[in-house]
């Protein structure tokens, strides 16, 4: 992912509150003038580049905490808050809200639902999907709505916290959001072993599902950006990767994990066993939370069942020797940023080999970013299918005029 | 939107026996009969014919033929909403899933099992049992409610605070669309990119589409258990304990609050040993690694004793676990035991409102002149009013009706929700204008558009203004007596 | 088709009805839902369509009729009910009415056999099931009992024939004596109700069920002059010789002199506890004093403390839950704590082990498609346990499953929890 901003803006505002903001929306729907709503700007090459020029519409002035009832475990807070400022702001009372995104600093918890991208903890903690308990957003007519509400069980009405969650600003541009938190665990650690090849690490990844550890993160690490890790070392010669476990709790529990989990795989014949923790473990942890944001000439994300992990990042790396991966293994979330992409053809690379691959694994795979070239939609998101078809219905009620994000997600 | 829809006609019912032969077909008036509520009693309505398709092709077939004679159509799993979310407004065809009942694969490495929408949510349970996985979400109906009717109406259950309910459950449903297709959305991947539909489905109460199989995910079994019970003096003594609990950073597989009138009525009924005098009895598990649960037990402990628990109890052994749980699993069969009739809510507030909350209860039932007790989810605010009535009492079940409003007008004042498990259904359709204004509501009713254009699926269920206007109700719905 | 005047269940206590809430959540522990998936089959939906019949809302016409024929009283619905509903306490008598209003055509058969047999006897083969019924009626006495009694009138005319008609029964093994003394030190001085059926068809069993308790330190005393329980009477409607069997049983036991009455028949167990609660008249008070004393011997058993047996028996069992041992006296894990302490035994988990196996009597006459698949079902259950031995506590289930699993041409021994257990004691093994 890159800093410079590709969209094709013409100028940015930035409102200071939901009155201003739905003023612009309004506005820009009389005049049919595009909109593109932006946080961060962590992720918007995220998606395929959008080509009809509008106006840039960012949050950041909306980035207040709005309700904190730390006792309720709940935050209501407005999109343009960065994660690191919502994570400060938590951890005051000793809470967070363990979804883990690259470039925290920058990133908003409005652009973290909106792309709605897995991070590690999904394993054990879910995605933010599992999060969002209430959700107040501006819709591409202008029309404020919301959903959910304040409270952590709550069936009243449609799901609007789950409908937005992932949309990618394509049927609201999100104003206020309610979440869930969770205690900050007293310790975290993580233990990683090395994998000579693909099949020794489905073996342990299979042999993780009934461990006598409940790990919040399994993830599989290959590709040169690994080979030699200021952290962990060289991997020795003829090792593909390695896997890396995150597990958190208390003190007492995780000290027991961490020898539980040694145990296991001293039983496995597993090699390069060791556990880091403090400093190390942070340092480690945030090469793999920061891996996709680095600048590369291809990075995709692949959702498989987490059975067939080992085959398509085998497959990736067949594709270039070069290429890096991180996998949520335990989740079926694969990372790869490639090095090179054979004859910079990308189409090629993800629509004949990879994605099929992927489908074949029941999952799916899109493009996170790429700097060779504008792509076509097929090629970053795949084809049409009959739920994509329900989807784009479901965009023309919310935005008739196609002015949010367009050509972003949806085939405007 | 559909303007009116048509009575089923004989060339319908002839054309559904076609497709699914005749012994899934009913359309005599008294097999008809049983089909005219669900666990919601107040509201009932005959549906014209009663079908029980056995795949996903004849659940299509079924919708094109309602669309071909443009006829009114419901799904139903077990009938055990309790908010008349199978009523068949307007009669129509009632589409009874019960017979698509497999547990179709249960995949262990992966972590997910796909089930029918029949399938009843402890048979999954039992499926896995010894597996070391389980399917987290418990609805207290769990054993005889279905995981369709659970998918459709996001159910919960009392280990909703630590494992969350339905919707973070699901990886993937196929549904029927109201225009007759199959269309699956997510599936055994963790991540779907683009909407997640599987999302807004989840909860839907069948007003979207007729979800005909799941992907569900598995969750690890806990390695241990330890179980307490500390009886109070009062009810702010409690609910201090329990923010205390969070606040230390533990977060209890179950966290559930009685209050002295069940506490009365469980001795009634089945001589616990509960002190009568005690304001409230609060249940408290923890589950998870061995080697942390003694840590958190100690702690919990220590934190009812120091909020002045009278007397905490512990169970030793899964004998004694079970034991604690049965009084509270017993509650409701307890009032049932005490009272010719009771009705209860489950309203939602944020956890810090509840002592508010339960004293605004009481004042509620002196002032309607009735009696209401409480058992309830405290760790998520989830309340369950039990109001305590006789049905034969035209004028007492007036003021139950009342006072079960207030309440919840009650919840939604401390920025709560009319329902956290049970569903909106037609039982609480009007607090939607209450809880969302007129902006939300057409949000929502655009949402449904964009699924249910025809307007023949799950008419007049959850959304005040859309579907049912202008349909023409053959069948008057009878109001008895709750 | 509707009935004229008078409408069935005018006798039931309106409140019973109440009772229900209407919640649904015994729906899946009913066999013949979880067949059929029709509420109309449910619990639920039969209270629903009685109270519909008596409120004048629905016809009794014959899809009630088919509905409530197909239930076969197993009383899942009452172990699975918060509310405390008692289903038996509806249906039986509905039916009964149902009955005697729609006089006696052939179909008005179908619960009488069902009550008379329910959870004795299904038949091994289609050729045997006439005679049956007949061959039961003169075990039980039932044949002189019914001369006497007048109530040879009550029977349908095919069962009355049979009675008639069927050669006298021999036992094999020689009855009890009157006092079977302890074993070691004394615990306890139990009488055994031996019961009719079981008497002449599983004589082995009481047998071997005396022998368990003398194991257990406990002097056994078998009543001379007790006889049949009176359930199928009762069931059957037929109330006042129920009553003068009942009588007769309480009178036979002398109360003052042991400390428990032990059955060990799920039937007779579930009616001789509730023989305090049907008769509301002078003698009631002693029926009830009788009643609190009966204990299964899996409860006794348990309760007391069991005498580990010590003899190996390296067998995988499953046990099944007899419907009137699980859901009428609520007795599921005693049978288990016992059978768990044979050494070499492992007693593996039968899914859905108290779903009804479709025995219930004569259910496979009247209603045979619906016992076949529940028959079926618990077979096909039976065999994902790997198990070779079914343990069951009543003879009915033990007959229907052998049946089941001999026309499907697996080996499958099926026993009763007291044959297991003194096969241990005695350091024997399975024949
Ligand atoms: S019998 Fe009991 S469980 Fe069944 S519906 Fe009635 S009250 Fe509910
Ligand atoms: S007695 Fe058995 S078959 Fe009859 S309704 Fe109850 S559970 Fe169903």
């Amino acid at each position: 992912m890159t800093t410079t901003n590709p969209l094709p803006l013409t100028e940015t505002l930035a409102p200071g509150d939901i009155d201003a903001l739905v003023d612009v929306v309004r506005d820009c729907c009389a005049s049919q003038t595009p909109l593109y709503p932006i946080g961060g700007a962590t992720a918007l090459d995220y998606g395929r580049t959008p080509q009809q020029p509008g106006i840039g519409l960012s949050l950041s002035g909306l980035n207040r905490v709005v309700d904190y009832p730390a006792s309720d475990m709940t935050i209501t807070v407005e999109p343009g808050i960065t994660m690191g400022q919502l994570r400060e702001t938590l951890a005051g009372e000793r809470q967070e809200l363990p979804i883990d995104v690259p470039q925290s600093d920058a990133a908003t918890i409005g652009g973290v639902v909106a792309t709605a991208l897995a991070g590690p903890r999904c394993y054990g903690l879910g995605t933010i999907r599992d999060y969002v308990i209430g959700i107040s957003a501006v819709d591409g007519r202008g029309t404020p709505f919301k959903g959910g509400g304040r409270v952590v069980k709550n069936v009243a009405g449609y799901d609007f916290c789950k409908l937005l969650t992932g949309s990618l600003g394509s049927l609201g541009v999100i104003v206020q959001l309610t979440l869930r938190l969770r205690p900050i665990p007293e310790k975290s650690a993580l233990v990683v072993c090395d994998v000579s090849d693909s099949e020794m690490a489905e073996r342990i990844l299979a042999a993780l599902v009934n461990s006598g550890t409940t790990p919040v993160a399994i993830e599989l690490l290959a590709g040169p950006a690994w080979q030699n890790d200021p952290v962990l070392g060289d991997l020795p010669g003829g090792a593909a990767g390695r896997i890396a476990v995150g597990v958190s709790g208390t003190a007492t529990e995780v000290d027991w994990m961490i020898e539980q989990l040694q145990r296991e795989w001293n039983q496995q014949h597993v090699t390069g066993v060791r556990a880091i923790s403090d400093a190390p473990a942070d340092e480690l942890w945030s090469r793999i939370v920061e891996f996709p944001a680095a600048d590369a000439p291809l990075v995709i994300q692949s959702s498989v069942r987490p059975s067939d992990v080992t085959g398509l990042v085998e497959e990736c790396r067949g594709a270039d020797e070069a290429c890096s991966v991180v996998s949520h293994a335990g989740s079926g979330i694969i990372l790869a940023r490639f090095a090179e992409v054979p004859n910079d053809d990308v189409a090629r690379l993800i629509n004949n080999t990879l994605r099929p691959a992927a489908v074949t694994a029941d999952g799916s795979l899109v493009v996170l970013s790429t700097n060779l070239g504008n792509q076509t939609h097929q090629t970053i998101w795949g084809g049409r299918t009959d739920a994509t078809v329900v989807m784009e219905s479901v965009r023309r009620q919310f935005d008739p005029q196609r002015l949010l994000n367009p050509g972003r997600f949806f085939r405007d | 939107m559909v303007t009116t829809a048509s009575p089923v006609t004989a060339e319908l019912t002839a054309a559904l026996r076609d497709v699914l032969g005749d012994a899934a077909v009913l359309t005599a008036e008294s097999d008809r009969a049983v089909y005219e509520c669900d666990g919601f009693v107040i509201d009932k309505n005959r549906p014209d014919v009663v079908v029980f398709p056995r795949s996903s092709e004849q659940v299509a077939a079924i919708v094109r033929l309602c669309n071909e004679h443009n006829v009114v159509y419901v799904p139903r799993g077990a009938g055990t909403s309790l908010a008349g979310g199978c009523l068949p407004v307007g009669g129509g065809v009632m589409v009874v899933l019960t017979r698509m009942k497999d547990i179709l694969e249960i995949n262990l490495r992966d972590r997910y099992a796909v089930v029918e929408p029949g399938v009843v949510n402890v048979w999954l349970t039992k499926a896995l049992a010894g597996s070391g996985y389980h399917y987290a979400p418990d609805p207290s109906s769990q054993g005889a409610c279905t995981l369709g009717g659970n998918v459709a109406t996001n159910s919960g259950g009392p280990h909703t605070l630590k494992y969350g309910v339905t919707v973070n459950h699901v990886l993937g449903v196929e549904a029927v669309m109201p225009d007759g297709s199959i269309v699956e959305f997510g599936g055994p991947s963790q991540q779907q990119f683009g909407l997640d539909l599987v999302g807004a489905l989840v909860g839907s109460e069948g007003t979207l589409a007729i979800v005909t199989k799941a992907w569900v995910r598995l969750t690890r079994d806990p390695e241990g258990y330890r179980t307490m019970l500390g009886v109070f003096d009062s009810i702010d003594d409690t609910t201090n304990t329990i923010s205390e609990i969070i606040a230390a950073g533990i977060i209890p597989a179950a966290l559930e609050m009685m209050d002295q009138g069940i506490i009365g009525a469980l001795e009634e009924a089945f001589h616990f040993g509960f002190p009568l005098d005690a304001e409230a009895v609060l249940l408290i598990e923890v589950d998870g690694l061995e080697a942390g649960l003694d840590e958190q037990r100690d702690q919990i402990v220590e934190l009812c004793k120091k909020n002045g628990a009278r007397e905490v109890r512990q169970a030793a052994d899964a004998k004694e676990r079970q034991l604690l749980w049965k009084c509270r699993k017993q509650a409701f069969g307890a009032v049932g035991r005490l009272s010719p009739s009771y009705c209860t809510q489950d309203g939602v507030v944020p956890r810090t409102k509840l002592p508010h909350m339960l004293r605004r209860i009481k004042e509620i039932g002196i002032k309607h002149d009735v009696r209401i007790v409480n058992v309830f989810h405290a760790g998520d605010g989830n309340l369950h009013p039990i109001v305590l009535f006789d049905e034969r009492d035209a004028e007492q079940t007036k003021r139950v009706l009342l006072a079960s409003h207030e309440i919840l007008d009650e919840c939604l004042a401390c920025g709560g929700s009319v329902t956290g498990e049970h569903g909106i259904g037609v039982e609480k359709i009007d607090f939607m204008k209450k809880m969302f204004n007129e902006d939300d509501l057409a949000a929502m009713a655009r949402l449904r558009e964009a699924f249910n254009p025809q307007g023949l699926l799950s008419v007049g269920k959850m959304l005040p203004t859309s579907g049912a206007c202008g349909l023409e109700q053959k069948h008057p719905g009878r109001r008895a007596a709750l | 088709m509707s009935t004229t005047s008078p409408l069935p269940g005018s006798s039931i206590d309106y409140q019973l009805l109440l009772d229900c809430v209407h919640c649904g959540l015994c729906t899946a522990a009913c066999p013949t839902y979880v067949e059929t998936g029709d509420e109309n089959d449910s619990p639920r939906g039969r209270i629903y369509l009685m109270r519909g019949v008596i409120d004048g809302r629905l016809p009794l016409d014959d899809h009630v009729r088919g509905h409530l024929d197909l239930c076969l009283d197993c009383r899942a619905c009452e172990t699975a009910c918060p509310s405390g509903v008692q289903y038996g306490k509806l249906i039986e008598p509905f039916r009964i009415e149902m009955e005697q209003l729609a006089g006696s055509k052939a179909k008005s058969d179908d619960w009488f056999h069902r009550y008379i047999l329910f959870g004795m006897f299904p038949y091994p083969e289609m050729m045997r099931k006439a005679l049956i019924p007949a061959r039961i009626a003169q075990v039980l006495k039932l044949d002189r009992l019914v001369e006497r009694l007048g109530l040879l009138r009550l029977l349908p005319t095919p069962l009355r024939r049979l009675v008639q008609m069927l050669p006298p029964l021999k036992a094999a093994e020689p009855p009890l004596p009157a006092v079977l003394p302890a074993k070691g030190k004394q615990r306890a001085r139990v009488a055994l109700f031996t019961g009719c059926v079981s008497d002449a068809l599983f004589r082995h069993t009481n047998w071997a069920t005396a022998r368990v308790l003398q194991e257990n330190g406990c002097e056994v005393v078998v009543p001379q002059s007790q006889g049949c329980c009176g359930a199928i009477h009762f069931h059957a409607g037929s109330s006042q010789p129920a009553r003068e069997l009942a009588d007769a049983n309480v009178a036979a036991f002398d109360l003052d002199e042991c400390d428990a009455v032990i059955v060990n028949v799920a039937g007779c167990g579930a009616m001789l506890k509730d023989y305090g609660h049907h008769w509301d008249d002078a003698d009631r008070s002693r029926r009830s004093d009788f009643a609190a004393k009966v204990r299964d011997v899996h409860e006794f058993l348990d309760e007391l403390g069991l005498i580990p047996p010590t003899g190996r028996l390296d067998l995988t069992a499953t046990y099944h839950d007899a419907c009137h041992l699980a859901h009428a006296q609520q007795i599921t894990q005693q049978p288990r704590n016992l059978l768990g302490q044979i050494p070499g035994l492992t007693l593996k988990p039968l899914p859905e082990t108290d779903l009804c196996c479709g025995a219930a009597g004569t259910y496979n006459l009247t209603q045979p498609e619906m016992s076949e698949r529940l028959s079926r079902r618990k077979l096909d259950n039976i065999l994902s346990t790997g198990a070779g031995v079914v343990v069951t506590a009543n003879a009915g289930c033990l007959l229907q499953i052998a049946q089941q699993a001999r026309r499907g041409g697996h080996r499958l021994d099926v026993l009763h929890p007291m044959d297991l257990l003194d096969l241990s004691y005695r350091g024997l093994s399975l024949p």
